[in-house]
């Protein structure tokens, strides 16, 4: 059986798994599999949770029609209150709003959600399966939404014509006979190992294992681990074995523990991570996470073998690797569009969306001195509430250093603390930054958007410095972390380039050619209507003027700073994202 | 109601449990704030927490929880029958404040239901009044609305819930200690958010496969079945619960010693750290460990101890800094005891 309907058979038979999530383009079939788990449970039922879902839609609230015909109060449930007991599809689930990510990964969590809202105090149950979806190109889920799910699977890359070809066929014509067959035995299947799972034999050995591969392999916290054992002990019962097997081991270590590695086992501990050990070393400190120790890699050796060669992909297209990781699914998406409800102030109907429960808390009290008939409310207009929005994603600094050049480490410095000292600002604007370094044939994006001083000050400090200035490709890097921000709703996108030299390194051109090659990207960066600055560190007087050339191409500022300090670069950031 | 992990059955993670362990001890210390990786407890263990409070007075019926000695003058149900105010026993209340709660929800406000029916001017009291007198746990902290920070920010600098909407006009006293959890690499906290929490403690995923492996079997069989697990812990919870009342009772009888004063303004001061919260907090966390080891007197080795939980997150951040925050404050701790 392949891959992912395996995970899908695994989550149907072991509910605390939690969830499978499906990672791949599109086309590679991801939609049709998730609609296979509602077939593969008679009887359970599937809601959709659709991507522009609002926190009311979600959460449910009054039924204000309802309660007042009724003259009580009449709740309705939402989006995952109605999930639970049944099946959760979440397509794209890194593009949710983060107030949506939040409350979903609580539900998933907990099987029960505390709704404190509208003036309702109520619990709800949420025990519901949840399989959700995203393509790797549109930017990364929450790693913290991802680890809530047991399951999570890549789809195969541009699989055989002949999958293709089935999924095609199974999305035109669901009822096709030879699909009906496979749900039919595969729910067969799935009974017959309902009965052996809980007799499923997982040896302390196998634990020890599993715990150790995660440990190789840096895994953040401790729900992988339990997640493994029970994965394991699920593909084992679904092969109508009694004990668990080595194969199902790797299974688990395929679905569970592989997505979430943040280091490849063979490697030292990640240098951006663990500090120096401290003198006198308390308890605690002991347990931290430093390079796997050697017995963890003995006793992971077996399986790390078996999956060795799927690691490294893994580590570049999943989000919990440390180079690669982003805060992604963030403030904005659909709310950015028109901003968060915060308040609700007295105001006129025109163009406006009104607040029904303010507006009927405020006509409340004045019913008995407006002599309220029988059933009738009455409303004035001074009773009318509006609901005030304030866009939420504030703007997107991507800082670019460049690291060619004798001078580099010291523009890194400065680089970082001007992007500190705008992320202090940023508790206020909501505002993200990212940081790459360019040299040589390539950029690299060191810290993706965040707002997180603890992952600017763990960035990498030390980068290696020296060779050619590819600018084509720091822009190329730049469109495509701009372009993910667009889509989660940051309008605002400063690119902040810190350089002394002129590019010398194209992409495909020769030497002669760099120059129209950048030029040509230059203003295709214009034309998506990013904001640039262009910092020219260069000490000597003799300018080139390619720094102004570049600048004019890219429709930005330029400015002359040979010995900018920290302070004066997030002065000027701050000035460009205020100029319109 | 889902039965809650017990706390005594946490494997490892010493430094988050010491740390909850004071702030029941001595609530003053200003609440604790629990920060990591993803998946390592941090719910878990300050959900547990409710499991250890004890007992306090109160007056029936008040949805502030009075204390029945003294009721809060801004009480609306106290202050209105002096009378005669029964008094019942309860556990100090822990109020979950979730993300996606509503600021009506929040501070309190019309009860609308008794409004459109009744046609009453009603006030439905909030969280805030709900969590007078014991804790307000907030999960993933770093991720509560701005503007839901700005109002705890107000109610916890003057202790009182000021509510002025929908032609209310109410003051009720709202006392509580804040309790949060979160992962710094999701958002950080708002600095003054921050401030206001008297100890943080920060856990890290444990690399020891054994206890990992010991973590895994309690979890699975915690759900396999609740009830009979936490019966296996149950005779080990009662005596910690029982140490900790003992605890509760010594702490005002501890006192502090002059060189345990002297090393907490000696570290305050070569932390260069503002504002005298940080020396407050170390002193009470002192205290605290103090009387939960039976001591009569605060000694330097206590300040030692809980010195990274009550000034670790106090520090100017500095991004050129490489070294974690409490690996600071122990590095300066060598220094100061040389």
């Amino acid at each position: 059986m392949d891959t992912p309907r395996l995970a899908l058979l695994m989550l149907a038979l072991e509910p605390r798994l939690r969830g499978v999530v499906f990672v791949g383009p599109p086309g590679s079939g991801k939609s049709a599999l998730m609609h296979g788990l509602a077939d593969l449970l008679p009887g359970v039922h599937q809601v959709v949770l659709p991507l522009g879902c609002d926190q009311e839609a979600l959460l449910g609230g009054l039924d204000l029609e309802a309660t007042l015909q009724r003259g009580e109060r009449v709740i309705r449930n939402g989006v995952l209150g109605r999930a639970d007991g049944g099946v959760l599809l979440v397509e794209a689930c890194n593009l949710l709003a983060e107030g949506t990510a939040n409350t979903l990964l609580g539900a998933l969590e907990d099987g029960e959600l505390r709704i404190e809202r509208d003036g309702l105090s109520r619990r709800v149950a949420t025990r519901f399966r949840l399989v959700g979806s995203y393509d790797p190109a549109e930017g990364q889920p929450r790693a913290h939404l991802l680890d809530r799910m047991g399951l999570i699977v890549r789809m195969p890359s541009a699989g055989t014509s002949d999958a293709r070809l089935s999924i095609v066929e199974r999305h035109l014509n669901p009822t096709l006979r030879a699909w009906q067959d496979e749900i039919e035995m595969l729910r067969g299947v799935l009974e017959v190992a309902r009965t052996s799972l809980d007799a499923v034999e997982l040896t302390a050995e196998q634990q020890q294992e599993l715990c150790a591969t995660a440990v190789a392999l840096g895994v953040q916290g401790h729900r992988a681990d339990l997640f493994a054992c029970l994965a394991a002990r699920a593909s084992a019962a679904l092969a109508l074995r009694d004990s668990v097997q080595r194969e199902d081991l790797e299974v688990a270590v395929r679905l569970v523990l592989l997505p979430r590695a943040t280091r490849h086992p063979t490697q030292e501990s990640p240098p951006s991570e663990s500090p120096p050990p401290p003198q006198e070393s308390p308890e605690p400190s002991a347990t931290e996470a430093q390079g796997p120790s050697t017995d963890s890699l003995e006793m992971a050796e077996e399986i790390l073998d078996a999956v060795d060669t799927e690691l490294p992909a893994v580590l570049e297209t999943l989000p919990f690797s440390r180079s690669r990781r982003s805060r992604a699914g963030s403030r904005g998406s659909t709310e950015g569009v028109r901003g968060r409800h915060v308040a609700s102030v007295p105001g006129t109907l025109k163009g406006q969306r009104i607040d029904v429960i303010a507006t009927l808390r405020a006509a409340a009290p004045w019913q008995r001195v407006r002599a309220r008939r029988q059933g009738n409310l009455t409303l004035r207009a001074e009773d009318i509430r509006i609901k005030r929005y304030k866009s939420k994603a504030g703007a997107l600094f991507i800082f670019a250093v460049d690291a060619s050049g004798s001078m580099a480490l010291n523009r890194m410095r400065q680089a970082k603390g001007a992007v500190h000292s705008l992320l202090e600002q940023a508790y206020v604007n909501r505002d993200k930054v990212a940081l790459m370094s360019f040299r040589a044939q390539s950029a690299d994006l060191l810290l993706p958007p965040t707002s997180s001083v603890e992952l600017l000050r763990r960035a990498v400090d030390q980068i290696p410095t020296g060779g050619g200035t590819p600018l084509a490709a720091t822009l190329l890097l730049t469109l495509e972390v701009a372009e993910q921000a667009k889509r989660k709703g940051y309008g605002n996108v400063v690119l902040v380039l810190l350089t002394d030299g002129r590019a010398n390194i194209g992409l495909r051109a020769e030497r002669a050619g760099v120059d129209d090659e950048l030029q040509g990207i230059a203003v295709t960066v214009a034309a998506r209507g990013l904001k640039t600055l262009l910092i020219d560190t260069q000490r000597s007087f003799v300018s080139h003027g390619a720094g102004q050339k570049l600048a004019r191409w890219l429709g930005g500022e330029y400015l002359y700073m040979p010995s900018a300090g920290s302070a004066a670069i997030a002065n000027a950031a701050r000035t460009a994202v205020a100029t319109p | 109601m889902q039965q809650s992990f017990p706390f005594v059955a946490i494997v490892g993670q010493e430094e988050l449990k010491l740390a909850i362990l004071l702030t029941v001890i001595d609530p003053s210390i200003g609440g604790v704030l629990v920060t990591g990786h993803r998946g390592t407890a941090k719910s878990t263990a300050v959900r547990a927490l409710a499991q250890l409070l004890p007992m306090t007075t109160v007056v029936a019926g008040c949805p502030y929880n009075c204390d029945a000695a003294s009721p809060a003058p801004d009480c609306l149900h106290c202050s209105r029958k002096t009378s005669n105010l029964k008094a019942i026993r309860r556990t100090v209340p822990v109020v979950d404040l979730p993300l996606g709660a509503t600021e009506d929800r929040v501070v309190g406000s019309v009860d609308i239901e008794r409004a459109l029916i009744d046609g009453v001017q009603a006030f439905s009291p909030g969280l805030l009044a709900a969590a007078h007198r014991g804790f307000l746990y907030i999960d993933e902290v770093n991720l509560l609305e701005d503007h839901l920070v700005d109002l705890l920010l107000d109610v916890a600098a003057s202790g009182v819930n000021v509510v002025e909407r929908e032609g209310l006009s109410i003051r009720h006293p709202a006392r509580f200690v804040l309790v949060g959890s979160g992962n710094p690499e999701e958002g950080d906290l708002r600095p003054q958010l921050l401030d206001r929490f008297g100890l943080h403690a920060r856990i890290r995923t444990v690399s020891d496969v054994s206890q990992r492996v010991e973590i895994v079997k309690r979890r699975l069989a915690f759900e396999t079945d609740p009830v009979a697990f936490c019966k296996r812990y149950s005779s080990a919870q009662a005596k910690l619960r029982g140490t900790l009342v003992k605890a509760i009772a010594r702490r005002p009888h501890v006192e502090v010693s002059n060189e345990a004063l002297l090393l907490a303004a000696r570290l305050c001061d070569l932390l260069a750290i503002d504002g005298h919260r940080g020396e407050l907090a170390i002193t009470r966390a002192a205290l605290a460990l103090a009387a939960y080891e039976g001591a009569t007197t605060a000694v330097p080795e206590h300040v030692k101890r809980v010195a990274p939980l009550a000034l670790a997150h106090r520090l100017r951040k500095d991004p050129l800094e490489p070294a974690a925050d409490d690996e600071r404050v122990r590095r300066v701790l060598a220094e100061a005891l040389a």
